[in-house]
């Protein structure tokens, strides 16, 4: 990843841009003012738990709801003045979203395309999702993951430039996922500009340019994966397997941050010298160990350290 | 509002539509089903025979004369209780209603010179509705028999005519009712259906983003349940008067009751829909509202037979106004009375579709 550019300097105009953003329903404050760029050609991913905000902050730039406060622009346009013409250019897929169940493949693209007055053909876009064995099957016969990439197919039918896909991968299993992510990177070497919400931080992570973590209503952290990281995680960790008594009192005297796990003894690295440290205190006679593993950071350590909850836990 | 955006969605319907196999049943071998099964119940009630059980004590060519004649009247069956049987126990056993003993001295009184009075006893179940048809009869042909015997003249003689033109079965009654019940639950239960169904499945939100608006698609679902309506009343139009010889009429005052209704049950179909959210409680709130309307609005029986306060409820029941006048209007050739309830549900139409499109629109808050 640390390969890439960082998109925001080398890629086009803002496709959408939101300032102060608001969303309260009855007493509840769903959305608490967030601010959002997200330049033409990205994977913009929102990462964050249910219930976080992230559909209702889609939903608003999707003209699905209605703000409470703050200004939102998509593709230039004003959110309040300008609905007709914002539909026109975004292509959307809502989240837990069927087609209709009896109707197939290539009749379900074949309605939605209908409604437009600029299309892409049925058969374009069947190739596109790599559906061209369903195109007859009954939408409520097909699998999880085939669902969703009808639903991706669908909601390119208008050839859009900017795409909202509110949690495609949610409840597929992991093959299906990754069938998806497919689509995905599809879209992203097309050029089109992909605005992700996500509670898996590895997809989000795979898929995406850019990355706004967010959590009980605001983003708590924003970048590219790498960035985000860089600045919040906590560096690397060497993962000592089967560390014995001796190899933990070692590292411990020694002053370094090593913590047990299921028997296994983890140990931050500081910096550049601490792993040439590590190894050689585990040279002594007494130490034993059964293998040595480095981890980098991920999004996941990330959302634990900023909000002392973990992503998986907060999902159930 | 574009009329391309109608046809999608009535071309998406019609090709779905027919994949459900419930729907087919819902819309066309449900109403029939309803006829055979009904039809078949009440039609014998009008012209039915009623079972006299005899305990002829004489045996006599007196008696069988006699026994004869009941049985040319043609609404009388005969069944012969064995004479040695005791009659109060024979009752008994078998729940007789109505029970005539001849004495055996029955012939007897019909031999020249003889001066011997035969009692005909006749012993009747009074609560049983039909017991005075076997009273007037009976006593008909008794008298027939003085009169026969006694060479007496005849200073009276009554023609009986009929003062109605058409004779109406029950079938007659009920099958334009069917039409109305069928036009009803198909589109009370297939608009809160689909709009259930969309809701949860998302095709709400997502026509949501597209150039289609809610009120477009509103009038696309309108249109085809009152293309159903149309089918439905073809078909058991059809079925009534291929199978059971029935003598219909289709005029426009049957299509605009049929167009009317049509609007009005997708109307409260959607109504529902919009206020009740959750899918189970939408479907069992379209019940509690049809299903008292399928009893009380006249559909199976005649208001006229029900006590005054369901006959009151009846009244502001939509249902009844659309089965009576396709009733007035299909078999009774009663052209006043089925404008008068197109009227009525003319106007209720108008006012839920009204209310069904100010609920409709796509965004949620």
């Amino acid at each position: 990843m640390e390969f890439f550019p960082v998109p925001g300097e080398t890629m086009g105009e803002s496709v959408i841009e939101v300032r102060g953003l608001i969303k309260d329903y009855d007493k509840l404050r769903a959305v608490n003012g967030i601010d959002l760029d997200v330049k033409a050609g990205e994977v913009y991913s929102i990462l964050g738990p249910n219930g976080a905000g992230k559909t209702t902050s889609v939903e608003i730039m999707e003209c699905l709801r209605i703000k409470t406060a703050g200004e939102v622009r998509i593709l230039g346009h004003d959110i309040d003045k300008d609905q007709r013409e914002i539909r026109k250019r975004i292509g959307v897929l809502p989240q837990a979203f069927n087609a209709f169940d009896y109707l197939t493949v290539r009749e379900n693209i074949d309605y939605f395309g209908a409604l437009f007055d600029k299309r892409l053909g049925a058969e374009e876009l069947i190739e596109a999702v790599q559906l061209q064995d369903k195109r007859d099957t009954w939408f409520m016969n097909l699998s999880g993951g085939l669902k969703q990439r009808v639903g991706v197919a669908i909601s390119m039918v208008n050839d859009p430039e900017l795409i909202f896909l509110d949690e495609p991968t949610t409840g597929l299993d992991p093959k299906a996922r990754r069938e998806v992510w497919e689509v995905i990177r599809k879209l992203k070497s097309q050029n089109k500009t992909v605005i992700l919400t996500t509670h898996y931080m590895e997809e989000a992570e795979v898929l995406s340019d850019r990355v706004a973590i967010m959590n009980d209503g605001v983003f708590i952290a924003m970048g590219t994966p790498r960035e985000i990281i860089d600045r919040h995680g906590s560096g690397s960790t060497c993962v000592v397997k089967a560390a014995n008594e001796a190899a933990r009192e070692a590292v411990r005297a020694a002053g370094m941050d090593g913590e047990v796990k299921d028997g296994d003894l983890w140990v931050r690295l500081e910096n550049k010298g601490s792993l040439a440290k590590l190894v050689n205190l585990l040279a002594s006679p007494h130490a034993s160990y059964d293998e040595l593993l480095v981890k980098g950071s991920t999004l996941e350590d990330v959302f634990l350290k900023l909000t002392g909850r973990k992503l998986a836990e907060v999902e159930q | 509002m574009k009329l391309r955006h109608i046809l999608v969605d009535l071309k998406g319907q019609s090709k779905a539509f027919f994949r459900i196999k419930s729907n087919i049943f819902w819309t066309l071998a449900f109403p029939l089903f309803l006829i055979l099964v009904f039809g078949a119940i009440f039609s014998n009630m009008g012209s039915g025979t009623v079972t006299l059980n005899v305990q002829d004590l004489d045996g006599g060519p007196g008696a069988q004369a006699f026994l004869q004649s009941l049985n040319d009247t043609g609404a009388i069956e005969i069944r012969f209780i064995d004479p040695q049987a005791d009659l109060e126990q024979h009752i008994k056993d078998n729940s007789l209603a109505f029970v005539m003993v001849l004495p055996s001295n029955f012939s007897e009184a019909f031999l020249p010179n003889s001066t011997a009075t035969a009692h005909v006893d006749l012993r009747l179940d009074e609560t049983v509705s039909s017991a005075s048809i076997v009273r007037n009869i009976v006593g008909a042909v008794v008298n027939n028999y003085n009169l026969g015997m006694s060479g007496g003249r005849e200073y009276l003689v009554m023609d009986v005519g009929s003062i109605v033109q058409k004779r109406f079965t029950f079938l007659d009654f009920f099958v334009p009712g069917v039409i109305g019940l069928t036009v009803m639950t198909t589109c009370v239960f297939g608009m809160q259906g689909t709009i259930s169904r969309f809701r949860a499945a998302g095709i709400f939100r997502k026509l949501a983003t597209t150039p289609m608006t809610p009120f477009e698609w509103l009038l696309a679902r309108m249109l085809w349940f009152l293309f159903i309506s149309m089918v439905t009343l073809a078909v058991v139009m059809g079925f009534g008067m291929l199978v059971f010889g029935m003598n219909m009429t289709l005029n426009p005052a049957a299509l605009l009751i049929v167009v009317s209704a049509s609007a009005m049950f997708s109307a409260l179909g959607m109504i529902i829909a919009r206020f009740v959210k959750n899918e189970e409680t939408a479907s069992a709130a379209a019940n509690a509202i049809t299903f008292p309307m399928m009893f009380l609005s006249g559909t199976f029986f005649q208001l006229e037979t029900m006590p005054a306060y369901l006959q009151q409820v009846a009244s502001v029941l939509p249902l009844t106004y659309v089965s009576q006048g396709l009733r007035d209007a299909m078999v009774y050739d009663n052209l006043d009375g089925a404008y008068w309830n197109l009227a009525v549900v003319a106007v209720i139409a108008v006012v839920f579709v009204i209310v069904a499109v100010l609920v409709t629109k796509w965004e949620e808050e």
